[in-house]
């Protein structure tokens, strides 16, 4: 197969502004940025509690947050379908193939990447961190944030891993946004669309694009540990 | 003659079936250095942490201007007062000004008297050329030095420091020696846990002997 024309191709229609590719970029960019912004609060304060603090069932739950890890994003796509499906719970919302379905699906698809990744870092923290921040006079919370704050480019590493994940995601994004095109249509699901109809073209812009975005954001986390420390 | 600013009394710690100290009683007076030494593992460190509210005791009884101390947040006003500092001391990973800073923040000190805390500590413990050094690159007396200046710069009502001239160089040994000197004669409130000979030998402080579960006082 010729890969030199299509490519050719692709960036004729990536210069051209071709406005298909650009729905897609701009549906795939901002719904990742809203599902992480959404989810990564609430599951960094996840990550550090069951790193820091032991209570019952602390071992059952990092058991199953890490198992989530690994579960195919086409099953978590099915499980949010079904909530968000007619006869579902949340039927009544009106949601499913549209990109607030995307946004709940990216969630949960981030949700265990945010939470291990974390988990990970405040368990690397010099275990002094918190004490210090406790005997100079902070509150738990401001000790909290402030072992975070030490560990913050593990946190950011966590951030980046779980853009990463979901602005690449298939099989949630498929099932629960329906890749409709003009509205639900994204980056991947529409690499997958067109490369089925022999449309290299834009697989290849499309896929240029998320390789882009993704060594941008390692470039900035790498830009930003490397001032670490000064501030 | 004033009230104790501390009153410990009955105050047990055991690890499982070992009984680490039993301390019938003991005072710390306002304006005073506290040396307390002993042997590896009678529970210097631990006394500290206790009196610092890191650790609990299985019994006893601790009195703070004369309040017993308890949990909750009593306790948590005591942090203010009480203040401990590791063995090796953690500088957070920013400038040495902002180390400093920390603890003050904490107490809603304005920015004005912060800035003004924060050059008179720095200057007390010889760190102008650090100031804007990240930890990482200090020396580890000039690290000693500065969680020492971290703490002064909050003005505790006591101080507990924990083995502070251990692992330091002979010149690191010496610039902390000097610092705690000072804080003796400034008047501060501080018990000092250590092994170091001169330091137990430091003219005008109390001596404490911690051995076999048991606190005395020891004459100069």
């Amino acid at each position: 197969m010729d890969l030199l024309e299509p490519t050719r191709r692709a960036f004729e229609l990536l210069l051209a502004g071709d406005p298909r590719l650009l729905e897609a970029i701009w549906l795939s960019l901002w719904t990742s940025v809203v599902a992480i912004a959404l989810i990564a609060p609430p599951s960094i304060a996840l990550g550090f509690l069951l790193a820091k603090r032991h209570f019952p069932g602390q071992r059952v739950l990092v058991v199953l947050v890490q198992a989530l890890l690994s579960f195919p994003t086409v099953v978590i796509g099915l499980l949010i379908y079904l909530m968000l499906s007619r006869r579902g719970p949340f039927g009544e919302l009106e949601l499913l193939f549209t990109p607030s379905a995307i946004i709940s699906g990216y969630m949960m698809i981030a949700l265990p990447i945010l939470v291990v990744f974390t988990i990970s870092a405040v368990q690397g923290a010099d275990a002094r961190v918190y004490e210090t921040a406790r005997c100079l006079g902070a509150s738990r919370l401001h000790a909290s944030l402030t072992t975070l704050w030490e560990v913050r480019f593990g946190v950011l590493a966590a951030v980046v891993n779980g853009f990463g994940r979901v602005v690449s995601e298939v099989g949630c994004a498929v099932m629960v946004g329906g890749n409709i095109e003009g509205l639900t249509r994204n980056i991947p699901t529409a690499i997958a669309l067109e490369t089925s109809k022999g449309d290299f073209a834009q697989g290849i812009a499309l896929g240029l694009v998320l390789m882009v975005a993704a060594l941008g954001v390692n470039i900035v986390l790498a830009l930003l540990q490397g001032r670490g420390g000064l501030r | 003659m004033s009230a104790p600013l501390l009153i410990v009394s009955g105050l047990q710690k055991r690890f499982g079936d070992r009984l680490l100290f039993d301390i019938e009683g003991l005072a710390i007076e306002e304006g005073h250095t506290y040396v307390l030494t002993g042997p590896n593992g009678s529970g210097k460190t631990t006394l500290l942490r206790i009196l610092a509210g890191l650790e609990s005791p299985q019994a006893g009884e601790l009195r703070f201007r004369g309040d017993a101390i308890g949990e909750g947040a009593g306790r948590e006003r005591l942090r203010r007062s009480i203040v401990y500092v590791h063995q090796h001391p953690y500088l957070f990973q920013t400038s040495l000004r902002h180390n400093l800073e920390y603890g003050l923040r904490c107490r809603g000190v304005p920015a004005d008297e912060r800035a003004r805390r924060v050059d008179e500590a720095i200057a007390w413990a010889g760190l102008q050329a650090q100031q804007r050094t990240p930890p990482a690159k200090l020396s580890g007396g000039e690290k000693q030095r500065a969680a020492l200046a971290r703490v002064r710069a909050l003005h505790p009502d006591l101080m507990l420091l924990d083995e502070p001239t251990s692992n330091l160089d002979r010149e690191g040994r010496a610039q902390t020696l000097a610092l705690l000197a000072q804080l003796r004669d400034e008047g501060r409130t501080v018990v000092v846990a250590c092994h170091d000979q001169e330091l137990i030998a430091l003219e005008g402080v109390v001596r404490l002997w911690l051995e076999d579960g048991v606190i005395r006082k020891r004459s100069g």
